[in-house]
């Protein structure tokens, strides 16, 4: 194993596992506030949608490539989170069963944004496309520190997007642990009784919960369309957010702990990738690598989720009336 | 009734109150006065319109009709938070705890004191609440640890917690709602001097309850509801226990349940050296042993969750034992399956009677065949027939005095937990298993059902059965006795005759304080 090799893996590793990240911490906070949320897929999909969209306007409109992809984050987060208010309300207002809305949602976000595409590519460009390519993202390199070696390797080809990744996280972090917010809002996912008793709004704390896992799954999806995809497709939908899913029942739905697991998805991928690579395999066994994380995540899912413990009051509508 | 104008006199009043649910009338003109600083207590059975009424004081529901006065000010009351605002807190008999925060963070939850990070991001000062609580908890002689976990404490602490939550919004008038149903009886006295401690702190104090021991305990005036109305209000002092408890039911009741010596016969149920784990591997019965006789009733005491239930369970074959045998006449059940424990002789009365022992949305005609569905006549070559299912279940109905709106078409979702423990209880005893397995028979009843349960409980003795009991009632337990066995952490402190135990004898062993070596060779270590 030579040294680009782990360079490589730490990269590609690296841009993988903070999207998955970002859309976990999503999940952590819908469902730290009581809502099952398997609607991540569909909402990184949304958000995407959004982005791009935002994005091939732009581009078309002269904006330069760095305002757009300001843009397309601003688009992709708030597409993610008005996307998501569809889940909030059935599971909230309509007290809908949260898994079946979820998987709703999901198959209602591929089928949406595809129709979208092609209806918008259509009538607005004038092109017969199922998807909107992207420029191409910059990517960093810290001058200095991205020469130690291995270590140098996480500072080296950067998107932008992880940096904002990292910050979004520590917010995260202080926003769930720190603020009168965080305290509300996790108490709804073990006791939502208790919150009304001392006078909190059940309904709305859920709902925010619900709206701050769209905006950042929608954050994340449009990491995956600049990084891996450089574009908008149905491609989108590889169940990335059924593994961030993963990710945070691993994480034990505390922040570190899923960023770990978030880590290992991504280097689990970038690693496999590599491997075929040195092995010298024709490419058709990168879709076999494709699967690792997954596999990874089967045993994980025997090992560790029986220690693991959910919110106590997740998947549980909160109906007032009944005592 | 009384129908003076209101006066400075009275903190809380409620006058004239009236509020109907669907087919029922919860409250009828009901009006009660409530002096500051006195502890003011309502007795009634459940259904009497206790809770129905307290609910409406702190915002829950509103009244069809009436007004209430706080501090001779007329309000409306919309909802707890505007409850809270006029001072008025409920100690809820379900707690409403958030299960994995410190106890600081569930009392601060809704009010909580902030800081600003940095000059201008405001954060939860939790170093500032944990300082508060602890001053508050030494006011009122309510020790706790605000940083303890909620799920690491005991429930007494949980209620403690509970009433720090409301001293800490400054709450002046307390309700508290059935608050000793789930204490051990030092536990119980506890609460009490903190009850009468917060009176003489100038609190106002409402207490529900339908225990007329703490009544005449603490109370110093009491109101009595029946069937939604109100009966009387008495002053405590000079009042006693026959009297309320006639007011409260409408008739003379038996306090304490008849029953004649018992006559042992030969050993029904023979359990030994009994051992069962739970899914972490952590042993919730140790090496328990003992012995039921036909014509004995033997009850296991404890605190909930030392492990009774899993006896229960494990003779009744829900749980595999770890080690140990199962003797029922001498024949090893050891390892049969519930069914073949069935037909051996043994019935069940679970402790969760809707999601074991019933099955809420079939009618009460199947729920009362569910023993017996697989035996001939009840099916033949795997058909149902229903005609004996009808037959047996307008025998049961008649028989136990089970209440439904459609007798054997009723679904039993919708009977009430008084008629819906009647049909297990019917069910079972119609076995004619020669071993009763009780399980909290009573938890949730009123007066009258728990006497009619009773009853029955120690007819199934006197018809010569063995009868296993297991109730966290020390009431029930010292009641109807034989023999009882105290647990304490999965092994039994004492096993020994009814009448050698004092009441503050069992709360010692199930605090665990109190420890000899159980005959039968339980507890040796």
């Amino acid at each position: 194993m030579n040294s680009t090799m782990i360079n490589n893996i730490i990269i590609d590793g690296m841009t993988f596992a903070l999207p998955l990240f970002i859309m976990a911490i999503g999940g952590i906070f819908s469902e730290k506030s009581g809502i099952t949320n398997l609607a991540l897929e569909g909402l990184q999909g949304m958000g995407a949608f959004i982005g791009a969209l935002a994005a091939t306007l732009a581009a078309a409109a002269g904006v330069p490539d760095d305002s757009t992809r300001i843009l397309a984050f601003l688009f992709a987060a708030l597409g993610g989170g008005i996307y998501a208010c569809l889940h909030a309300v059935l599971c909230i207002k309509f007290k809908a069963n949260q898994v079946i809305s979820g998987v709703v949602i999901n198959i209602l976000a591929m089928a949406l944004t595809s129709f979208l595409t092609k209806a918008i590519n259509r009538t607005v460009f004038g092109a017969a496309s199922d998807k909107f390519i992207l420029a191409v993202s910059k990517r960093i390199t810290i001058p200095g520190i991205s020469r130690i070696p291995v270590l140098g390797a996480f500072f080296t080809n950067v998107y932008p997007f992880e940096f904002l990744i990292i910050v979004v996280a520590f917010l995260a972090w202080f926003v769930l642990y720190k603020t009168t917010f965080g305290l509300r809002l996790r108490a709804c996912g073990d006791n939502p009784g208790a919150v009304d008793a001392a006078g909190g709004d059940v309904a709305k704390l859920r709902f925010a919960g619900v709206v701050v896992s769209g905006a950042l799954s929608g954050i994340a999806g449009m990491c995956f369309a600049y990084s891996i995809l450089a574009k908008f497709s149905g491609d989108i939908y590889m169940g990335y957010g059924y593994l961030s899913i993963a990710g945070y029942i691993f994480g034990n739905w505390s922040l570190l702990p899923t960023l770990a697991a978030c880590l290992i998805f991504g280097f689990a991928r970038s690693g496999g990738y590599e491997l075929v690579k040195a092995l010298g395999m024709p490419s058709a066994y990168s879709d076999l690598v494709m699967i690792l994380p997954y596999v990874l995540t089967l045993f994980l899912l025997i090992f560790l989720s029986k220690k693991n413990q959910a919110p106590k009051a997740l998947g549980e509508i909160y109906d007032k009336s009944k005592r | 009734m009384q129908t003076q104008t209101t006066t400075g006199d009275y903190i809380v009043e409620m006058v004239g109150i009236t509020k109907r649910f669907p087919g029922i009338i919860a409250n009828e003109d009901v009006t009660i006065r409530i002096r500051k600083g006195e502890i003011y207590a309502l007795l009634g059975e459940n259904g009497a319109g206790k809770s129905t009424l307290m609910s409406m004081l702190f915002g829950m529901y509103e009244p069809d009709e009436g007004e209430i006065f706080i501090r001779g000010k007329k309000e409306k009351i919309t909802s707890p938070s505007y409850a809270a605002s006029l001072n008025i807190g409920m100690v809820h008999q379900h707690f409403k705890l958030v299960s994995n925060y410190t106890i600081a963070q569930n009392i601060i939850l809704g009010a909580e004191p902030t800081k600003k990070l940095l000059g201008f991001i405001p954060i939860v000062d939790e170093a500032k609440a944990n300082r508060e609580i602890a001053e508050i908890s030494r006011q009122y002689g309510l020790e706790v640890d605000p940083t303890a976990v909620i799920e690491d404490v005991n429930v007494s602490t949980r209620q403690r917690v509970e009433i720090l939550k409301m001293l800490y919004r400054n709450a002046e008038i307390l309700i508290f709602d059935e608050p000793t149903a789930v204490l051990t009886p030092q536990e119980i006295d506890s609460l009490l001097g903190i009850i009468r401690a917060l009176r003489d702190g100038g609190k106002t104090i409402i207490l529900i309850t339908h225990k007329l021991e703490e009544i005449r305990q603490v109370a110093d005036r009491c109101a009595i509801l029946r069937r939604g109305k109100l009966i009387d209000v008495r002053d405590v002092p000079g009042m006693d226990a026959r009297e309320m408890a006639a007011l409260m039911v409408g008739h003379e009741v038996q306090l304490t349940a008849e029953k004649s010596a018992a006559k042992f016969g030969d050993p029904v149920l023979e359990v030994s050296h009994l051992v069962v784990e739970n899914e972490e591997h952590f042993q919730t019965v140790r090496d328990v042993s003992f012995t039921v006789h036909a014509g004995e009733i033997f009850s296991i005491a404890g605190v909930s969750g030392n492990g009774q239930t899993e006896i229960a369970d494990a003779v009744a074959g829900r749980l595999k034992a770890k080690s140990g045998t199962i003797r029922l006449h001498g024949q090893d059940i050891t390892n049969m399956s519930i069914r073949q424990r069935t037909l051996a002789g043994i019935s069940y009365i679970p402790e969760d009677r809707q999601q074991v022992g019933l099955i809420l949305d079939f009618t009460l005609r199947d729920n009362l065949g569910l023993k017996d569905y697989h035996k001939e006549p009840f099916q033949k070559s795997g058909m149902l027939n229903q005609p004996v299912f009808e037959e047996n279940s307008e025998k049961l109905i008649d028989g136990y005095d089970i209440r439904s709106a459609n007798r054997g078409s009723t679904m039993v979702r919708s009977m009430s937990g008084g008629n819906q423990q009647k049909a297990i209880i019917g069910r079972e005893i119609e076995q004619d298993a020669s071993l009763c397995i009780f399980v909290q028979p009573t938890r949730g009843l009123d007066i009258g059902a728990i006497e009619n349960i009773h009853r029955q409980i120690i007819a199934e003795r006197d018809k010569g059965k063995a009868v296993l009991l297991i109730s966290l009632e020390l009431d029930e337990v010292t009641e109807l006795s034989d023999t009882i066995a105290v647990i304490y952490s999965g092994a039994f402190g004492r096993i020994a005759p009814a009448e050698d135990y004092t009441t503050s004898m069992l709360g010692e062993y199930m605090m665990g304080v109190a420890k000899d070596n159980a005959k039968n060779g339980g507890g040796n270590e």
